[in-house]
């Protein structure tokens, strides 16, 4: 049963990744306006003779159409990106550069929502229907409408500018050459805003998460046999409810990881947080296609690793799931 | 006896606010979502300036004659705001349709049809709530380019699976429901079937679902316009906070009436339908 289960998820992440590769494939070469454009995000107008033959060679663009997608569908598996077109770096490289930014303030953040949306959420939920649990519900409904960046800029403006007490860019305080503890310390000080602005954005999801989850493993019998033998209050809300409860986080939270990724595009913008998302806004706004498609592929990759490590932990978490 | 009484008394009330929240709620909901509408309509005749008009010098602090004082080309303010109220939500209200058109008729196919058409559709609407959402929706303004009507339907292909799924699964329930298999057992076609009795009982839980997605919509286009993908020529609340980003004047004082304001209202548009959305979702499915 599990092994069927499992095939078929197999199968279903597979079609994400055509899919995603597909599109990467044919968005540029569909488009109206000229390809080599899209491809090489190049100034067709300006170019020699020459060199417009160079790039479309290089690009493989004159060969037919199923040529070049088996060729596209080559250099992925040979993890060969390409050249970024602005800088001349293997995009690769610029990416492996990047990644470890983008991991470390998704990373915290979402560990720091997990804890806090789980908590808060079996709070509310215990609650149930009192004034902090609407309050807390209200409050939470709020913080799914802030917008990301704007969030950003207000804490920049609060704790950069008026309190100055953070920094409000960059990942490390550029040509300070901090060695050890204070190298450190630099890296937590950069980070604290941004882990802040994308912690307050995915609380909300776990929060309602895990208080609906909790509010139906309330009316379960055997929690009513625990509360029966004599089990109470705490004991009964932390050892058998939040225990059962958080099986359905788990899922919110792998689909959020992969949101959160997708999210720093704009929240490492504000920052000028010199993660993978900030990447993607720069290949957009200078027309570096090529980097911004191989982006979008690790951000994919990213997603299915998140939904894939869920699945191997629900049955962790959940042994009903369990088969043996 | 007194005791017992005022055990019970309490629960009474806490029972009562229990029922009320998502009315009161949803009435906010109402009530912000319809000045924002108002303030679109009548946006020309309320804005004191042209937004598109050097009206006096440029980042000038508030004062008399602009209220939220002017930005870096001399373009007042608060008549940037009243006006992109308009783009706000049209975006925000076309694409979320485009998403509930694509979204039901494929959500009814799915459930009214589950065996081999369903199945393969509701895979589509996986694949599609499994990409990555925000690179996706980057990478397509980028290579459609910056119009408003590119900025709608980018949002509008990438927000139908969520609808889709939600009325899939109420048409599958309604599918097998007496009243319908009555209707069939007497030779009702599927059309008339469809049409007839699960269209109208998804209505409610569609309309749920068409104003969530607004209130997401209307977050994605400010995203989009911030990240300097929308459409150039016309004024939102998004594009005043791109200016603004670009011009570093959350880095001045300039924060308070430059960037504060149309975040403010973002957010109180995306939450207005976000709270109808919830009172009518606590109306179909109570889980307070």
């Amino acid at each position: 049963m599990t092994r069927k289960f499992d095939r078929r998820r197999l199968a279903q992440y597979g079609v994400v990744v055509l899919v995603a590769v597909t599109l990467n494939f044919l968005l540029p070469r569909l488009m109206p306006g000229n390809p080599l454009a899209l491809i090489a995000g190049v100034d067709v107008g300006l170019l020699t003779t020459e060199q417009r033959a160079e790039i479309i060679a290089d690009t493989g663009l004159d060969n037919p159409l199923w040529r070049q997608y088996v060729d596209y569908w080559g250099a992925i598996f040979t993890g060969d990106f390409g050249f970024s077109y602005r800088s001349g770096r293997p995009i690769v490289e610029m990416i492996r550069d990047r990644l470890p930014w983008t991991l470390l303030i998704t990373g915290s953040s979402l560990a720091i929502s997990a804890l806090a949306g789980v908590v808060i959420g079996a709070f509310s939920a215990w609650r149930r229907g009192r004034p902090e649990d609407l309050g807390l519900l209200t409050g939470m409904i709020s913080l799914e409408s802030l917008p990301s960046f704007w969030l950003g800029m207000l804490l920049i403006s609060l704790f950069s500018v008026q309190w100055g007490i953070l920094p409000s860019f960059g990942a490390v305080t550029p040509a300070s050459d901090l060695v050890g503890w204070e190298h450190l310390k630099d890296i937590i000080g950069h980070a604290v805003l941004p882990v802040a602005t994308l912690t307050i954005l995915s609380t909300p999801g776990v929060y309602l998460t895990m208080r609906y989850s909790m509010l139906e493993t309330l009316g379960e019998d055997y929690i009513r046999t625990a509360r029966a033998k004599g089990a109470g209050g705490r004991r009964v809300l932390f050892g058998h409810v939040a225990r059962n409860a958080i099986a359905p986080v788990i899922t919110v939270l792998a689909i959020r990881l992969g949101f959160a990724f997708g999210g720093t595009v704009i929240v490492e913008q504000v920052f000028s947080y010199p993660g993978l998302g900030r990447l993607v806004f720069e290949a957009v706004s200078g027309r570096d296609y090529p980097v911004m498609q191989a982006a979008f592929l690790v951000f994919t990759a990213a997603v299915l690793i998140a939904n894939l490590v869920a699945d191997l932990l629900y049955p962790w978490v959940d042994p009903r799931t369990r088969t043996s | 006896m007194k005791a017992a009484r005022s055990e019970t008394k309490p629960r009474a009330a806490v029972r009562r606010f229990r029922v009320r929240l998502p009315n009161i709620l949803g009435v906010i909901g109402g009530v912000i979502v319809t000045t924002l509408i108002v303030v679109a309509i009548f946006a020309p005749w309320l804005a004191p300036y042209d937004p598109k008009e050097r009206v006096a010098r440029p980042f000038l602090p508030p004062g008399e004659g602009h209220v939220l004082g002017t930005n870096d080309v001399g373009q007042d303010l608060l008549s940037e705001l009243i006006v992109g109220t308009r783009v706000s939500l049209m975006v925000g209200i076309v694409a979320a349709t485009v998403a509930l058109i694509i979204g039901a008729a494929i959500g009814v196919l799915a459930g009214y049809y589950p065996k081999r058409l369903g199945s393969v559709l509701m895979r589509g609407v996986d694949v599609v709530l499994i990409l990555p959402f925000l690179p996706l929706l980057i990478v397509l303004a980028a290579y459609l380019g910056r119009s408003l009507l590119n900025t709608i339907v980018v949002i509008g292909v990438l927000i139908w699976a969520e609808p889709a799924r939600i009325i899939r699964s109420q048409v599958l329930s309604l599918r097998s429901r007496q009243y319908v298999l009555a209707a069939r057992s007497m030779g009702a076609s599927d059309r008339w079937t469809i049409f007839r009795h699960v269209i109208p009982r998804t209505a409610l839980l569609a309309t749920g679902s068409f104003v969530r997605a607004i209130s997401g919509a209307i977050l994605l286009e400010a995203s989009l316009s911030f990240l300097g993908l929308g459409d150039p020529i016309q004024k939102s609340w998004g594009s005043t906070l791109f200016w603004a980003q670009t011009r570093g004047a959350f880095l001045t004082p300039a924060w308070q009436w430059w960037v504060l304001p149309p975040g403010l209202l973002i957010m109180a548009a995306s939450l207005g339908f976000a709270l109808i959305a919830f009172a009518l979702e606590e109306r179909i499915d109570p889980r307070l």
